[in-house]
């Protein structure tokens, strides 16, 4: 044999093998919300007891190691490099080794850096891995279907807006071209709610146009809501907001009809299952 | 640490190919390890000779060479290797440096492919650059009967 072996993913088909669930987080449009349903949904799952992790796939724009305030250096074991931990959620990004620096590479190093990393995280077992999507259809989302591809299902994140509708309805079209199943569509910044009720800043969102635009079932409206950036994430889950119930409808959607520990085989156990 | 990880890695690699080509045994393996990684040769060599005990890559030969790190600027042409390439590495923040149990390591020693983040052209400072050589670490060739 000569040329190079792809060892990288042969890694990470090895990885894999330790996750039952990949819930690709994806739009298409940049500013709507991916990385706020990706880091409530898995906090949602982790507070269920589910062994949860994010993997941010967004190479120039990673946001989720602000967004839930995790912060380099990273360590590294005999087991690979550890990801960051929040509220037992486990957290890899290529931010956490670049901090405030730019990343200017071109696409083909892109997949490379995404497959490097996911094979040398010590992600352990996992039950839910919730993947974060930069805006596009390019080379991070191709990455993600060479990776994930088979073991996957995507989540649509629009708002009402009809600007943000076709570019994600796109993606919508691109993913079951690719025949990966989309399990429902989340519209986010539906409404504002004041002292005098709700106000829908986009328009009234009609969900069945929506639905019918985007072909997933929407399972969950959410509110622009303030406190997000002023409390944080966390805090805004933890009481009864309409973030909280839009998040909990969704993280019940992805658990629906899943072997919560399929595809994770316990330890020993690995060829009776 | 990371250069057990490798060597692990390519042994498993190793395997999957000589089942894939149906061999009896890996006659020879040669590797070239990109200088920007900055990894231990000798310490791969070492983890690959502890990891090399099935029977069909036992007694293989096994060759790692380092390939020196080459860039080039995509704006004004210009060529550099790792000399330049160590000065700007310096300063990269501590905090983005990979903790090890024992050592501290540049998050290139596991993602070279990152190396615009830190490594600009020398002559006109653009991170539109190049790694024409040495970059990565690739099993180059395998002979298998």
């Amino acid at each position: 044999v000569t040329g190079p072996l792809d060892f990288d993913a042969l890694a990470s088909r090895k990885k894999l093998e330790s996750i039952g669930n990949v819930v690709l987080v994806g739009s298409g449009k940049g500013g709507v919300g991916k990385t706020l349903v990706t880091c409530g949904l898995a906090l949602s799952l982790a507070r269920r007891g589910l062994r949860t992790a994010i993997f941010d796939m967004d190479v120039h724009g990673a946001s989720v190691p602000s967004y839930l305030g995790v912060k380099p250096p990273v360590r590294s074991s005999a087991d690979g490099l550890e990801p960051k931990r929040k509220e037992g959620v486990a957290v890899m990004s290529l931010a956490l080794f670049t901090g405030e620096n730019p990343i200017p590479v071109r696409g083909q190093s892109k997949q490379g850096l995404l497959t490097q990393l996911f094979s040398l995280t010590n992600w352990g077992e996992l039950d839910y891995l919730v993947v974060d999507l930069p805006p596009g259809t390019g080379d991070e989302l191709l990455a993600s279907l060479s990776l994930f591809g088979h073991k996957s299902r995507m989540i649509l994140v629009t708002t009402p807006s009809k600007d943000a509708l076709g570019v994600v309805a796109r993606l919508g079209r691109l993913a079951r071209a690719e025949k990966l199943s989309v399990a429902g569509a989340v519209i986010n910044m539906a409404y504002v709610r004041g002292r005098s009720g709700k106000t829908f800043p986009f328009g009234r969102p009609d969900k069945t146009k929506i639905s019918r635009a985007l072909g997933a079932p929407i399972v969950a409206e959410l509110p622009l809501d303030p406190d997000v950036s002023s409390k944080g994430i966390s805090k805004v889950l933890a009481s009864d907001t309409g973030i909280s119930q839009g998040i909990l409808s969704l993280s019940r959607l992805v658990m629906k009809g899943h072997d919560r520990r399929a595809g994770v085989p316990k330890r020993g156990n690995r060829r009776s299952r | 640490l990371h250069e057990l990880g490798i060597a692990q890695n390519i042994v498993e690699s190793a395997m999957d190919e000589a089942a894939k080509a149906g061999a009896r045994r890996v006659v020879s393996i040669e590797i070239d390890v990109g200088e920007l990684m900055q990894l231990e040769i000798p310490v791969l060599e070492n983890a690959l000779a502890a990891l090399m005990v099935d029977p069909r890559l036992r007694g293989a030969q096994v060759t790692v060479r380092s390939v020196p790190a080459k860039f080039s600027c995509n704006r004004c042409g210009s060529e550099w290797g790792m000399d330049e390439a160590r000065q700007q590495l310096g300063l990269v923040a501590e905090n983005l440096r990979v903790q090890e149990p024992d050592s501290v390591e540049l998050p290139l020693h596991f993602l070279p492919s990152l190396f615009p983040v830190f490594l600009k052209c020398p002559s006109c400072g653009t991170a539109d650059t190049k790694a024409l050589d040495g970059e990565s670490i690739v099993v180059r060739r395998m002979v298998m009967e």
